[in-house]
C-alpha cells in the first residue's frame, strides 16, 4: 500500500471503527471500569475510588438469625439461581442440541426424497422470533387452573404446571431445556449439512470398499472430517449458552415461576435486572466474571479438541 | 480369480423432460479376466472404462449382465463383501488419520474365518451301558460337526496381526519411514503408494486401479507403473487397471482390453494390439506418434494412394474400392526406387530416430509424421519412401473396420 492513500483507507474503516467504538469498546471498558468502581452512583456516573466489593455483593451470603438463636444462610440470587441455572442450561442443552443436530444432519444428508423441504422445515426455527417461539411454548406446556397443554396432553401428565405461575424450578427447566435445543438446533443442522456436503463423496466410496459399517463410517469418517464444523458449532453455542437470557423472558415472561422468585434467573438476566434496578455496578461485576468463565472456558475446548480436530 | 463379464451393461438414465438422453456408459460387455494378470482397460475419456471398473468394484450397479469372480456370481453383492482393493484416481486416502491408520482401517473391519478349536481339555462322555458317546478333546483341537467337518467361526483381526500386516504391507510398497505421518504431508507418489498399500492389505482377490498414474509427474510415472507391475507380479492378485494413456498401458500389462463408447474393441496383447488392430479406431489409439491415414484406392489388388502405386496387396486378395490406409511412422523407409512422395517439411533428429514431418495431398491429418534410422540422410523436399507392408493397414472407408 502507498503512503498517499492512508488517509483514504482510514476514511473507508471510518464507520465501522466509529461504531464499534461507541457501541462496543467504550462500553467494554466502561464495563470493567464500573464493575472496579466503589460506591458507584448510576444517576451521577461516578464513584469513590477502585474495590472488589462488587464481586463480593454478587456472591454474598448472608446470615439471617431465626430468633432462637440459630443461623440460616441466605445466599444472593446469583449463587442461588442464576449460576447453577445458566450451567445446567450450558451442559445441557449444548451436548444435546449438537449430537441432535449431528444425526437429524446426517439423516438429512442422506435422504434424497423430499430433502428440500425437509431442510426448509428444520431450518424455520431459525427464521422465527425467540419470543414468538417462546410464547408458542408456554402454551404447549400448559397446564395447572389454565388448562393442559400440548405436552401434558402427550405425556399424560394431566394438570402438571411447567411454566405457569407455581410451577416447580426443576420442571421449568426441563420445559427450558427441551425449548432452548429446540430453538438451537436449525443453525447447527446448517452448518453441519454444509460442512457433509463439503466432505469428497470418495472417501465413502473408499471406506465401503474397506468394508466399513454404517457406524464405523459415521464415527471414523463422517464426525473427523466434520470436527472443524462441531468445533465451531461447539464453542458458538458454549459461549451463547452461557449468555441465555431471551428464552426465559419468552417461556416464562419474567424471571421466574413464583412471584416474588428469581428461581428462573440466568447470569445475564441478572444483569439485565441490575440496570433497571439502577445498580449497574453488580450487573458489570457479573458481566466480568462471565466474561472470565467464557474466556477460560473456550480456551480450553480450544486446547483440548487442538489434537481432535482436522482441518 | 478369474473375472468375468457377461453382457455387463450400464445405462445412466437421462431426463425425458429436460431432453436429455440416456447414457450408455457401458454397452454389452463380454470380458473374461484371467487370473492372476494384470489387465489394461484402454480408451479415451467417456467411453466406459472407469465405469467398468466401478461395476466390478460394486459401487455402481449394472443396469443388466453379471459379474462372475471365478465361480461366485458378484453382480448384486455390496462392494465391502467383494474381497476388492480399490486404489481411487485421486488415492481418498482418509486426510484425518496417519499413513498407519489407512492401511490398517481395511483390516479392523476385516473378518477372518478360522476352526473353531477346543479352549480346554473335554473329557469323553460315556453313556450309562460304558459306551463312548463323544471322544475325549485335549485343547486345540478343531471342533468338528456332525458330519465330521470343521466347524468356522469368523473374528476380527487381533491388534498384533494388524500391526504385522501394516508393516508388511508397508514394506511392499516402501512407506515404513512414513507410517506416522498424514496423508497431506507426501508426495503424490508416496500418497500412490500408500493407496496401493490400503487397497492390497487386506489381500484383495482382485485390485483395481483407476487412472492410477495421472496425478503424477513423468517421472514418477515411469517409475510407478513399474512398481505396479513388480508388485502385482509379486503378489499374484488379478489386477485391472483403467488408463487413458496407451503407453503406460502396453508398458505392464498383460493383455489391453481397448475400448469405445462402452463397447470392448479388442483384448489382445499389447504388441499384438499394436501389430494387428481391428479397427481404425485401435489402429489410432495405439501408438505415439499416432498412426498416419491416407485416402487410398485398391485396383487390382495393388494399393494406390494419390494415383501412385505403393504396395502389392500380394497373396490376399482384394476387391477394387476406396480404403483408409493406415501406416505406423516407423512403416516408411527412404528409397530412391520407392513410390510414395512426400514434400519433407521439418527434420527432428531425436538421437537414436529421426522424425520427419512432411506434407502429403491424401493424408487425412495436415503433417504425416515418419520415422527412420538415424543413420539416413535425409534433405529437405521431395522424398521418396517405400512401404513396409507388415505396417500398412487397410480399413474399409464406411465401416472403418480392417479389410486387410
Amino acid at each position: 500500500m502507498q503512503k498517499k492513500n492512508d488517509w483514504r483507507a482510514w476514511l473507508y474503516l471510518a464507520p465501522v471503527i466509529i461504531l464499534l467504538a461507541v457501541f462496543i469498546f467504550y462500553p467494554l471498558i466502561s464495563t470493567i471500569a464500573i464493575a472496579f468502581t466503589k460506591d458507584y452512583n448510576y444517576t451521577a456516573q461516578s464513584g469513590s475510588g477502585f474495590t472488589f466489593d462488587n464481586f463480593a455483593t454478587i456472591f454474598e451470603t448472608t446470615y439471617v438469625d431465626d430468633g432462637s438463636g440459630n443461623l440460616t444462610a441466605v445466599y444472593s440470587d446469583v449463587v442461588k439461581y442464576a449460576i447453577p441455572n445458566t450451567l445446567i442450561i450450558v451442559f445441557v442443552t449444548v451436548p444435546v442440541s449438537i449430537i441432535l443436530a449431528l444425526l437429524i444432519s446426517v439423516g438429512l444428508n442422506s435422504i434424497k426424497f423430499l430433502k428440500k423441504i425437509f431442510q426448509t422445515i428444520f431450518f424455520m426455527p431459525y427464521v422465527t422470533n425467540a419470543i414468538a417461539v417462546g410464547m408458542v411454548f408456554s402454551v404447549i406446556f400448559m397446564g395447572g387452573s389454565n388448562g393442559d397443554g400440548l405436552w401434558n396432553t402427550i405425556f399424560q401428565t394431566t394438570g402438571y404446571t411447567w411454566v405457569d405461575q407455581g410451577a416447580p424450578a426443576s420442571r421449568a427447566m426441563l420445559a427450558l431445556c427441551v425449548y432452548s435445543v429446540w430453538h438451537a438446533l436449525p443453525f447447527k443442522i446448517l452448518i453441519f449439512l454444509s460442512g457433509l456436503q463439503n466432505i469428497d463423496k470418495q472417501y465413502y466410496d473408499a471406506a465401503m470398499i474397506d468394508s466399513a459399517g454404517k457406524m464405523k463410517i459415521f464415527s471414523s469418517i463422517t464426525v473427523p472430517l466434520l470436527s472443524p464444523q462441531i468445533l465451531y458449532i461447539m464453542i458458538t453455542s458454549f459461549i451463547g449458552s452461557f449468555k441465555e437470557y431471551t428464552s426465559v423472558v419468552g417461556l416464562f415472561g419474567r424471571a421466574g415461576t413464583l412471584s416474588g422468585y428469581n428461581n428462573m434467573y440466568t447470569i445475564v438476566y441478572y444483569i439485565y435486572d441490575t440496570i433497571s434496578l439502577r445498580q449497574v455496578q453488580y450487573g458489570c461485576a457479573a458481566a466480568v466474571m462471565l466474561f472470565v468463565v467464557i474466556l477460560i472456558f473456550t480456551a480450553i475446548q480450544f486446547a483440548v479438541s487442538s489434537k481432535r480436530v482436522y482441518y | 480369480m478369474e473375472i468375468r463379464l457377461k453382457n455387463l451393461t450400464k445405462v445412466f438414465p437421462g431426463n425425458p423432460k429436460k431432453g436429455i438422453k440416456d447414457t450408455i456408459a457401458v454397452n454389452n460387455l463380454d470380458i473374461t479376466i484371467p487370473d492372476g494378470k494384470l489387465i489394461g482397460l484402454l480408451g479415451p475419456s467417456g467411453c466406459g472404462k472407469s465405469t467398468t471398473l466401478y461395476l466390478i468394484a460394486g459401487l455402481q450397479v449394472p443396469t443388466s449382465g453379471e459379474i462372475w469372480f471365478g465361480d461366485e456370481e458378484v453382480t448384486r453383492l455390496s462392494p465391502d463383501k467383494r474381497g476388492i482393493g480399490l486404489v481411487f484416481q485421486n488415492y481418498a486416502l482418509y486426510p484425518h488419520m496417519t499413513i498407519y491408520k489407512n492401511v490398517a482401517f481395511p483390516l479392523t473391519n476385516l473378518r477372518v474365518e478360522e476352526n473353531r478349536v477346543y479352549k480346554v481339555d473335554v473329557p469323553a462322555k460315556i453313556d450309562s451301558q460304558g459306551n463312548v458317546v463323544a471322544p475325549a478333546h485335549k485343547a486345540g483341537d478343531i471342533v468338528l460337526d456332525v458330519d465330521g467337518n470343521p466347524l468356522k467361526i469368523k473374528r476380527k483381526l487381533k491388534p498384533e496381526e494388524i500391526d504385522s500386516i501394516v508393516r508388511k504391507t508397508a514394506k511392499l510398497v516402501q512407506i515404513e519411514d512414513y507410517l506416522l505421518r498424514k496423508p497431506n504431508q507426501l508426495s503424490g507418489g508416496q500418497q500412490q503408494r500408500v493407496a496401493i498399500a490400503r487397497a492390497l492389505a487386506k489381500s484383495p482377490r482382485v485390485l483395481l486401479l483407476d487412472e492410477p498414474l495421472s496425478n503424477l509427474d513423468a517421472r514418477l510415472r515411469l517409475q510407478t507403473r513399474e512398481e505396479i507391475r513388480r508388485l502385482q507380479q509379486r503378489t499374484g492378485v488379478t489386477t485391472i487397471f483403467v488408463t487413458h494413456d496407451q503407453e503406460e498401458a502396453m508398458s505392464i500389462s498383460d493383455e489391453i482390453v481397448v475400448m469405445k463408447l462402452g463397447v470392448e474393441q479388442q483384448r489382445a496383447h499389447p504388441q499384438e494390439i499394436y501389430n494387428n488392430p481391428i479397427n481404425k479406431f485401435v489402429a489410432n489409439f495405439l501408438g505415439t506418434p499416432p498412426i498416419n491415414f491416407f485416402n487410398g484406392n485398391v485396383k487390382e489388388n495393388k494399393l494406390y494412394i494419390n494415383e501412385e502405386c505403393v504396395l502389392d496387396l500380394g497373396e490376399k486378395k482384394l476387391a477394387d474400392q476406396e480404403v483408409t490406409v493406415g501406416i505406423r511412422p516407423e512403416g516408411f523407409e527412404v528409397d530412391p526406387k520407392g513410390a510414395m512422395h512426400v514434400e519433407c517439411q521439418n527434420i527432428e533428429t531425436l538421437g537414436r530416430d529421426i522424425s520427419i514431418v512432411a506434407k502429403h495431398p491424401c493424408c487425412e491429418r495436415p503433417m504425416v509424421k515418419i520415422i527412420i534410422d538415424a543413420d539416413t540422410k535425409v534433405q529437405a523436399g521431395i522424398v521418396t519412401l517405400r512401404l513396409k507392408p507388415h505396417k500398412v493397414f487397410l480399413f474399409n472407408t464406411k465401416t472403418e473396420e480392417r479389410i486387410w
